[in-house]
């Protein structure tokens, strides 16, 4: 096989196919140069990959909302979003003084939890979940 | 992959808004333009949900927000101002820990920089494959290229991009 040049890439990254990987493989193997240009194409993934992630700043994105249901079920919404309320508070104490971003993690994630949770159960579920059930 | 289900704007927002968020300020390279950014996506992704059609979401969610920042970026163009790279230490959604992680930060604005520097195909591909996590398809299908092209603008981002950090 020819000089792989651009396939050095898309072989770091399992993006062959199982013939074009073994070939620039098998290349790689015997010729240095390459050797040495798969090693520069690693190096600079590698310092793409290591790039930290970047928290947005608080009022960028939609603040995450409990979720919301149909009118007939507002008792249920309701009793959610008492309940969902009343652990944020708590976790808001139990955060205070470690920071803004920490507390508004913290309630994403429990937001989140919260989604799931009405997901997993059909009675209340809102959401496009998995439809079906008995 | 063919049928996933349509997410509402609220899931969109809070499943890809931080990532998009992510791709912006690589690509940008600071923080107000990335906040722009999303804002635009959202909107848009809210206005092309009523004609999504089940299919590949993330393709379709990504030729938006590729497109929604070229449009910016060509709208600044127009008048151009040029905002200078933040500093990575200012918004990170991690606390910082005392000692080493002082050089880390210098590497990434190292990386950040050097990042900046490359032509945009070759900017977008990278960061597509290394920061937002796509397959080589998934770019192709945002970027509207050839799989042979992805691969390609990748390499060579890639190369560009070690010989500017060494």
């Amino acid at each position: 096989m020819n000089h792989p040049g651009d396939l050095i890439s898309a072989y770091l990254d399992g993006e062959l196919s199982a013939a074009e990987h073994g070939e620039v493989a098998a290349h790689l193997s015997a010729c240095g140069e390459c050797r040495a240009e798969a090693e520069a194409a690693a190096a600079g993934r590698a310092a793409l990959r290591g790039l930290p992630v970047v928290e947005p700043p608080p009022g960028v994105l939609p603040a995450p909302a409990v979720p919301t249901a149909p009118r007939r079920r507002r008792r249920v919404a309701a009793w959610a979003a008492s309940a969902a309320a009343a652990v944020a508070v708590v976790a808001g104490i139990a955060l205070a003084g470690t920071g803004d971003r920490a507390v508004t993690m913290d309630l994403d994630t429990l937001a989140e939890r919260h989604t799931a949770r009405v997901v997993v159960d059909p009675g209340i579920s809102t959401l496009r979940g998995p439809a079906g059930g008995p | 992959m063919a049928h996933e289900p349509v997410p509402s704007w609220e899931e969109v927002a809070r499943r890809y808004g931080r990532t998009i968020y992510n791709f912006a300020y690589r690509l940008a390279g600071n923080h107000d333009d990335a906040a722009d950014l999303v804002q635009e996506v959202l909107l848009r992704v809210r206005r092309g949900l009523a004609s999504y059609r089940p299919g590949s979401f993330e393709g379709w969610l990504w030729r938006i927000t590729r497109n929604a920042f070229l449009d910016e970026v060509r709208r600044r163009q127009r008048r151009p101002t040029s905002p200078l790279p933040d500093d990575d230490r200012t918004r990170l959604g991690s606390v910082p820990e005392p000692g080493d992680v002082l050089a880390e930060y210098r590497l990434g604005e190292d990386v950040q920089r050097a990042l900046l520097d490359l032509p945009y195909d070759f900017r977008e591909a990278v960061v597509l494959c290394d920061v937002v996590g796509l397959a080589y398809d998934e770019i192709a299908e945002a970027v509207g290229v050839p799989v042979g092209t992805v691969r390609s603008r990748i390499h060579r981002g890639r190369t560009m991009l070690r010989k500017a950090l060494s």
